[in-house]
């Protein structure tokens, strides 16, 4: 955690607003180098840095994360229209098994009078 | 060493008072004191002694600060809090184990034996943490003013010429580091939050003001621990750099100043009110049923 | 030559399962729908549509489980002052702490299908709603804290373990995270079953009536049987397996690791019938469990009590500095 976030004055309580709410931060974390940041859950918390303590606290204390994201929920721009993601038509151009080949490689070894070559040594 | 002792709070007077003078000669366990090199500050007896009572009062503060904050597990004001607050609480509690386990190696006894052995009267912990838990104001501000007095000695103490104990500082202090931005964070909510959050904040530091400084105090010892280069530091000079780094906190958080009395040694550590002696009877209960036996 | 897969749609029907689900879609046909998704092993999640059912049962489930763990502090919370070492003492707080930490992630799982936590803790502490059996009894020495973290705790991990693939997807998660940290408590617990066991006869027999008193309650912990085809529970696939199916796994795992230890169980009707392949044993006393969980239990009022007290000691650091929560989105 950087510095900064202690000593930085909130702007929200420079003139002492009493009441603050509660908001979900979403919490990433990652297991170990090179993993990629996977959600852990959520916390609530008036501000980010407190957010950031209890993100360590809950998804953290045990040492089972190397690090943490932490992103207030309100932040996050959610996706998930079908429409967009999983559209109606063809797209198998864009996939390895939009190319099917088995047929025309035996037409072609056959034609060209050889075998299939033996699978390469891993 | 302890009698059958009923649950509630008699002190055994036939308990030892003084573990660190008494252990290593009076323990059946062949205990000896570790093997040491002639760089070794603890190779003479006076210096051994010296830094065993350093050893206790640091384990001291501890373990008492822990088994105080601990009693928030389960009841602090939200529950993402309550597991952060927890976390401080055993960091505590680790701390200690771990300097008494310093401790029991100088002495000859071992550390579950150093934390629970003894009656209230021979604990070395800081006036300061003699309160009782308190509301979360009175929570705050004595963590606020113990983690910055801590900090400041695990400065001091980082080049120790005790190698061990150098080691260990050096880890506990990284662990303080997050231990002062949670604190620090909350000092400053409570003091910038007009109404019962102020109030209580400042009613708080009232009550603990008197016995702040206790944390730094010198010990009856402390120009051998000086003269061997365990304690690279005077209690002034320590003092001096906890105002210096508490003061403008406090200014800027438009905070009553707190004094520079140098805090009297004799009664810094040694004299303990009812709520460290109820703490004690808690935490004792159970291993008083059979100090012998094993839990 | 028009490549033919040009005009077709190729992808299969489930991948496009929330257009079943939406709002053109007629009232009757969506029900259908979703519960054939779920029976099919579909998830659910906070912002998908469900029917008003399902949003109230897995409520009601979760807000249960978050109040037992909740709850459930009390009782171990007693002995954290007092463990005899330094290790039971960062042990038991470390457990308790992460029973905290369940009730969290759990309040959290109902917070966002729409019951803001003060809410929640409005209902608990009026007696609206429940906590499980268990968490309304005494602990009377450290034997207690052995027992419960070892037995109790398993009892709840059998349970917690059958959760993990529950249809919504939240619950799922949490429930996986929960069963890894669940996994310390237990061998905590047996630790200081174990070493209470080895250990002074008065501590033998501490245990022993420890075990004497818990076991009534271990056996009522995982509820009546209720045939398969009238719990909604199961039928919503909010959980996988039948309260039965639940004892007879804790029994099987169980019972042969206490007799090990020269326990004894107080049930001597309790043993393995070979032929029916499952445990019989003296039937629970469900009048108990009814009582007992309707808030009439040993400690049932005290420690609604407590808990009423110290929230009220708390409130105001909610209201000037944590505040209260917003609606949940």
């Amino acid at each position: 955690m950087a510095d900064h976030t202690a000593r930085t004055q909130p702007a929200e309580t420079q003139t002492a607003q009493p009441a603050v709410n509660l908001e979900p931060y979403e919490v990433f974390r990652q297991e170990k180098d090179g993993d990629p940041m996977r959600h852990g859950g959520s916390v609530l918390a008036p501000d980010p840095t407190l957010a950031v303590h209890y993100a360590r606290e809950l998804y953290g204390r045990r040492q089972e994360s190397v690090r943490l994201w932490v992103v207030r929920r309100g932040d996050i721009h959610l996706l998930e229209d079908p429409d967009l993601l999983q559209p109606p038509l063809d797209r198998s151009f864009k996939k390895p098994g939009g190319y099917v080949m088995r047929q025309k490689l035996e037409a072609a070894r056959e034609r060209a009078g050889q075998a299939k070559p033996k699978a390469r040594e891993r | 060493m302890t009698g059958r002792s009923s649950q509630d709070d008699q002190v055994d007077l036939s308990a030892d008072p003084d573990p660190i003078a008494h252990a290593g000669s009076s323990q059946a366990s062949g205990a000896d004191e570790s093997p040491t090199s002639p760089a070794d500050p603890t190779a003479d007896p006076v210096t051994a002694a010296a830094l065993a009572e350093l050893l206790l009062a640091l384990a001291d503060d501890d373990l008492v600060i822990g088994f105080s904050d601990s009693e928030w597990t389960g009841i602090a004001p939200i529950l993402e809090e309550d597991v952060a607050m927890s976390s401080l609480a055993q960091d505590e509690i680790g701390h200690a184990r771990a300097i008494y386990e310093l401790l029991a190696a100088l002495v000859g006894s071992d550390a579950d034996r150093l934390a629970y052995d003894r009656p209230p009267e021979a604990y070395r912990h800081a006036r300061l943490l003699d309160h009782a838990r308190g509301d979360w104001a009175m929570t705050i501000a004595r963590r606020y003013l113990f983690d910055t007095a801590k900090t400041v000695r695990l400065e001091a103490l980082l080049g120790s010429s005790d190698r061990p104990l150098a080691e260990l500082v050096a880890k506990i202090r990284r662990e303080e580091v997050y231990h002062l931005l949670h604190v620090e964070t909350w000092l400053d909510r409570l003091a910038r939050t007009p109404g019962e959050a102020r109030t209580r904040l400042l009613a708080a530091l009232a009550v603990l003001e008197p016995d702040a400084s206790s944390v730094l105090a010198p010990l009856a010892v402390e120009p051998i621990l000086r003269g061997s280069g365990i304690l690279s530091a005077s209690s002034a000079s320590l003092l001096n750099a906890w105002h210096a780094r508490v003061g403008p906190t406090f200014a800027r958080l438009d905070l009553p100043p707190l004094p520079k009395t140098v805090p009297d040694p004799a009664h810094a550590r040694c004299e303990h009110g009812e709520p460290f002696r109820w703490l004690w009877g808690e935490f004792t209960s159970v291993r008083r049923l059979d100090p012998a036996a094993t839990w | 030559m028009t490549d033919p897969l040009a005009l077709a749609p190729i992808l299969p029907e489930q991948e496009r399962r929330r257009l079943r689900f939406s709002d053109d879609v007629p009232q009757d046909e969506r029900h259908r729908n979703f519960e054939a998704h779920i029976v099919a092993g579909g998830k659910v999640e906070p912002d998908d549509w469900m029917p008003d059912e399902y949003r109230q049962e897995v409520l009601r489930f979760v807000e249960m489980h978050a109040n037992s763990e909740l709850m459930g502090v009390l009782p171990e919370r007693d002995w954290l002052l007092r463990a005899p070492t330094l290790k039971r003492k960062l042990a038991l707080t470390a457990k308790v702490q992460d029973e905290v930490g369940h009730a969290q992630l759990l309040y959290r799982v109902a917070e966002d299908l729409g019951k803001p936590r003060e809410a929640m803790f409005d209902d608990l502490l009026a007696g609206k709603t429940k906590f499980h059996n268990v968490f309304h009894y005494p602990t009377r020495s450290w034997a207690d804290v052995g027992i419960i973290a070892w037995l109790v705790d398993a009892a709840a991990i059998v349970a917690q373990q059958a959760l993990r693939d529950s249809s919504y997807g939240p619950y799922a998660r949490t429930m996986r995270k929960i069963c890894w940290e669940e996994s310390v408590h237990i061998m905590h617990g047996r630790d200081v079953v174990v070493t209470l066991v080895t250990g002074t006869p008065a501590q033998r027999a501490m245990v022993q009536e420890a075990l004497d008193r818990w076991w009534g309650p271990l056996m009522q912990m995982h509820g009546p049987r209720t045939p398969r085809e009238k719990d909604r529970d199961l039928h919503w696939r909010i959980k996988a397996k039948s309260s039965e199916e639940l004892r007879q796994e804790f029994l099987t795992i169980y019972v042969p690791r206490i007799r090990e230890l020269g326990l004894h169980i107080p049930d001597s009707e309790l043993r393995f019938d070979q032929v029916a392949g499952q445990w019989r044993y003296t039937e629970p006393d469900w009048d108990e469990l009814r009582t007992v969980v309707t808030n009439h239990g040993p400690m049932s009022q005290e420690r609604l009590a407590f808990r009423r007290l110290n929230r009220e000691e708390t409130r105001w650091v909610r209201e000037t500095i944590l505040g209260s929560p917003r609606v949940a989105a």
